[in-house]
């Protein structure tokens, strides 16, 4: 009876011991930088590093220090730290490519730990097609001067300025109001009387305050009447629907911009990068 | 006294500057023993190294090299993009005399162009094992520059010959290497399910193709002069670094990279060219490119980074000292878009359909498709395949679908003029042909030996139109000539003598006939030029050539090359009988024997051998003749019927038979027959479905109411674990044997 209790013991031990660590055999601990800002930063570093039973590594977010444990025989530092590196983070050994680091979230732009390029790259002119300027040329939209002060207003809020907010969204009151309807389409038309009034009330309200959370709620709405705008008049340039899908609890808004890479105008620098492009509007 | 040291001072300056030097270097050719991966394996050494060592020339010199063969077989050195005379070139048994076991051969050659080129083995697949070496050329006045060679080299631990023979069988051992690198890269009906690309999969082998690649052959690694990686540490920041290029393997394209910035593209093939700035290239198997690259800052080293085509492995030279900055790995390609792309551009008949886009010089790479940094990732879900708008192939212009630039031939222009002389100008069409199946390459569908020479006449031009239908890129060189890409640079076009060919392209190149003798024009991937894909200029009229005193027979040890026969062997060692299959075949011949021995008489023995001649393009069609031996114990009153109503009751057959075997869609083979007893059977047969990585499926049924139903497992390249049932013999489970 002993007999078997010793042994339900032992496996009981034997399992928890597998289950709580792989253990790593041949182990080696060295210490190294990894640069890094956030918990998330954290979270992909550890992530690249670790191989089960071959790699584990703790990074420390305020020392930026990795202490990596592996196993000697079946991997090298070298090889644990190029994963890092490929995964958007320098190193001491290695710096991350550009396009992975381009790819990092906003709150993980650490600053880079690579040298100033001490020589601009002669380049030499390649043939590209580039879209010719003629078709920028054709007619300007009926609504540049609204586009134009939405954006405005959206990268001030971007920037979290309140004032400025404020201000642009006056302006952007001013431009609805300009607006000639006269030489809508019938189609045009439409949409127009239907947004118009929520427009002028949500652009109001934006610059009737400074409190910058106010602003975002009613930037959200403006947003949707811009869209459908959008949708039906023509615009000059390309634009991008953008989508946030933190906002208002997790209900998620939507915002216009002219460039693809995001910059959230509903949490400005605290998660710049947050959201992703989800339509092109030509 | 003064003033003769004066006199004789200027003479030798002026010597020098005219360069009438002449320039030695001693090669001795070692067998030698390798380790690359752990296991050592045999290598062909030069001056104790692989590469062979990095020789300079200045144009104007006299090249004088001694060649010592220390093997113990015969070996050549063909110089690679050189003009030189014709008995100097080094195809041996075409131009130059082979160099036998332990003699020492003298080249000797004027100097009289500038630029990168490379030297290499042109015997057999001993280019494979090591020889190759980099032969550069510096112009007389030439600006100091920093410079840097860079010679790229492909190694595996499976001996050339073995490489060559299992390519010939159609074999996935390759891929399956691979994917055990990179998942997915059998594009088995497993992987097709979990991918939703079940309907790519069929549709690509109804069109009868097998699994999707771009390279056929599995290498363990890559080498940047002899090394996995290495490092040229003295760099410093501001540095313009010229790097020459040579793409010395045997039979792998690479993608080449840059941390630093873009690159300055200046020469092609030993030819300058005027500057262009790009992020990436390919670089074709036998190519050269030089580049210019500025170290951007100190205490880095940047990578250059060449990426095998199939993107397997890479091979990296570090430019500068410091911490290492990364080009990031290329994402593994989208195999199944490149197979639906395939799909659409094949036409039932095995030819290809380039929808009348005009494709050529690289600028529509097909592949885009499968490039993730060019195409977008994979889709999470399986998106319906879009019918693609094909009247412009717009799609596949890699410049136009991203912000990287990549290099294609009508971006090289040459910075003087290279118009012919107005002259007689002969026109050649090329249609590149291969079937892939059997590995079996060709031009116009003849191999090296089954075409008759081209006879070309001095001081006139050639021209060639070349058309791939096949469905690989081939690197097409031509010796001892520079040619003319017509591109859109006009009369600027540029000079090459190696032209990367896609699937589907139409490329034309020219030359102005200006030599005497027979010049090699072949593929440049060792294994194709070795299945016979290549022509052979003579120039009328030309001299005897000292060095071959019976060319006709010196022709015909090159021809063998192309006409060698390949072995197989498989057999099943089950516990209801031995099942398996021989063959013995060239480009068009085939002997096959297949047996099934039971272990007692009522199980019986059968064995039936053809001899036979695959016929057409695509290789689909089999007539053979063949003898069959059959013995098996019926029971009492037993007998046997066909579904064409025959009726057997012999135990022991023996007859002569004739048949045909052709490739259904599907790649399923159906093999209809006739004996001398006059019995008939047709068979339907289709082997190594490919469900998994390592699981195949083989299925047969014919109208002797016999069928048979196989499911093996690939262990190694040698052996598989096998279950079976077959009509005759019953359930049975065992290991096949594949030599």
């Amino acid at each position: 009876m002993k007999k078997i209790q010793h042994l339900m013991l032992g496996m009981l031990l034997l399992v928890a011991f597998t289950s709580c660590a792989a253990p790593i055999k041949n182990a080696k601990t060295e210490s190294f930088k990894v640069a890094g800002n956030c918990e998330m930063c954290k979270k992909t570093i550890e992530t690249a590093a670790n191989k089960k039973g071959i790699s584990a590594a703790e990074w420390n977010k305020d020392s930026k220090i990795l202490t990596l444990q592996y196993n000697a025989e079946k991997t090298s530092s070298d090889e644990v730290l190029k994963r890092i590196a490929y995964s958007g983070y320098d190193n001491e050994k290695f710096l991350a490519p550009d396009d992975a680091y381009a790819k990092l979230a906003g709150c993980c732009k650490y600053d880079r730990m690579k040298k100033e390029v001490a020589v601009k790259e002669p380049v030499t002119k390649v043939e590209n097609t580039t879209e010719s300027a003629q078709e920028q040329a054709a007619e300007t939209s009926l609504l540049e001067k609204v586009y134009t002060a939405y954006f405005a207003l959206k990268d001030a809020l971007v920037k979290d300025n309140g004032v400025e907010a404020s201000a642009k969204s006056n302006n952007l009151v001013k431009a609805i109001k300009a607006v000639d309807m006269s030489k809508m389409s019938a189609a045009e038309h439409t949409v127009w009387m239907k947004v118009e009034k929520d427009l002028l009330e949500h652009a109001g309200k934006i610059g009737e305050t400074k409190d910058l959370e106010n602003q975002r709620k009613h930037f959200s709405l403006l947003s949707k009447g811009m869209y459908d705008l959008v949708k039906v008049f023509k615009a000059d340039q390309t634009m991008y629907l953008q989508h946030c899908p933190m906002y208002n609890d997790g209900a998620g808004a939507d915002w216009l911009s002219l460039e693809n890479a995001v910059k959230n105008p509903y949490y400005g620098s605290s998660m710049l990068t947050c959201g992703k492009t989800t339509e092109t509007i030509k | 006294m003064k003033r003769i040291v004066l006199v004789i001072g200027m003479i030798w300056m002026q010597l020098l500057a005219f360069g009438q030097k002449n320039v030695r270097y001693d090669l001795y050719i070692r067998d030698t023993t390798v380790n690359f991966t752990g296991k050592e394996r045999h290598a062909y050494s030069v001056n104790g190294s692989i590469p062979m060592p990095e020789l300079h020339f200045t144009e104007g010199d006299t090249a004088e090299i001694w060649i010592h063969n220390e093997l113990d077989t015969e070996t050549s050195i063909h110089w690679h993009g050189l003009i030189l005379p014709n008995e100097q070139d080094g195809v041996p048994y075409l131009t130059t005399a082979p160099i036998k076991a332990g003699k020492t051969h003298l080249y000797k050659f004027p100097i009289v162009q500038n630029g990168t080129y490379w030297y290499h083995s042109h015997t057999g697949l001993q280019e494979q094992g090591g020889m190759y070496g980099a032969f550069i050329i510096h112009k007389r006045d030439e600006k100091p520059m920093q410079e840097y060679t860079l010679i790229l080299s492909d190694w595996t631990d499976m001996k050339p010959e073995q490489v060559h023979r299992r390519l010939h069988m159609a074999n996935d051992w390759s891929a399956i290497k691979k994917a055990s690198v990179q998942k997915g890269a059998v594009q088995s009906y497993g992987d097709a399910i979990l991918s939703g690309r079940l309907k790519t999969k069929l549709g690509n082998e109804w069109k009868r193709m097998l699994a999707m690649d771009v390279s056929d052959v599995y290498y363990n690694t890559f080498l940047s002069n002899g090394k996995p990686e290495i490092q040229a540490p003295k760099f410093k920041a501001g540095d313009k670094v010229r790097i020459r290029i040579i793409n010395g393997s045997s039979s792998t394209y690479f993608w080449m990279r840059w941390s630093g910035g873009k690159m300055d593209v200046i020469a092609s093939d030993g030819s300058d060219v005027v500057p262009v700035a790009v992020d990436r290239f390919i670089i074709a198997v036998s190519e050269t490119y030089d580049v210019v690259v500025t170290i951007p800052s100190d205490s880095t080293a940047f990578e250059l980074q060449a990426t095998s085509e199939d993107r397997i492995r890479s091979t990296s030279l570090w430019l500068g000292d410091g911490v290492k900055q990364l080009v990031s790995p290329l994402q593994p390609l989208k195999y199944f878009e490149g197979m639906q792309m395939m799909n659409d551009m094949i036409r039932m008949n095995g030819n290809l359909d380039d929808m009348g886009m005009n494709m050529s010089l690289q600028q529509m790479d097909m592949n885009v498709v499968m490039y993730p940094e060019i195409t977008g990732a994979l889709p999470k879900k399986n998106k319906k395949h879009n019918h693609m708008d094909m009247t412009n192939g717009d799609q596949y212009k890699s410049n136009d679908l991203s912000d990287i630039v990549t290099l294609n031939y009508n971006m090289l222009r040459s910075p003087v003029k290279t118009t012919l002389p107005d002259v007689k100008t002969t026109v050649y069409q090329f249609e590149l042909t291969g079937n892939m199946n059997r590995y079996v390459w060709s031009i116009n569908n003849k191999t090296v030996s089954e075409a008759d020479k081209i006879l070309i006449r001095k001081g006139e031009n050639v021209r060639i139109i070349l058309y791939n239908n096949s469905m690989m890129r081939h690197p097409m060189h031509l010796h001892g000539h520079f040619f003319r890409v017509v591109n859109g640079a006009g009369d600027y076009s540029p000079l090459k003598n190696v032209l990367d060919i896609m699937p589907m392209e139409t490329d034309t190149i020219e030359f102005a006939a200006t030599e005497s003798g027979d010049w090699f024009f072949h593929c440049h991937i060792l294994y194709h030029m070795m299945s016979g894909m290549g022509r052979i200029f003579t120039y009328e009229n030309s001299p005897p050539n000292p060095q071959l005193p019976n060319p006709e027979k010196a022709l015909k040890k090159l021809y063998a090359d192309d006409r060698e026969f390949h072995f197989m062997f498989q057999n099943d060692f089950a516990t209801n009988g031995n099942d398996g299959e021989m063959m013995y075949m060239n480009t068009r011949w085939n002997l096959q024997a297949e047996w099934r021995l039971g272990y007692d008489k009522m199980m019986g023995w059968e064995t039936e051998t053809h001899v036979g001649r695959y016929i057409g393009k695509m290789q689909w069609l089999y007539p053979y003749v063949g003898f069959d031996y059959r013995y098996r114990k019926m029971e009492m009153g037993e007998t046997e019927r066909n579904l064409f109503g025959q009726v057997n009751t012999k135990d022991q057959r023996a007859a002569l038979c004739f048949g045909i075997q052709y490739t259904l869609p599907m790649l399923v083979i159906a093999d209809f027959r006739i004996d001398t007893d006059g019995k008939l059977r047709l068979q339907l047969m289709r082997e190594d479905i490919p469900l998994t990585k390592r699981l195949r499926l083989g299925l047969m049924y014919n109208s002797d109411f016999e069928y048979m139903g196989s499911l093996k497992y690939v262990l190694n390249q040698s052996f598989s674990l096998s279950a079976h049932y077959d009509s005759d013999m019953g359930f049975g489970g065992g290991f096949t044997f594949t030599y």
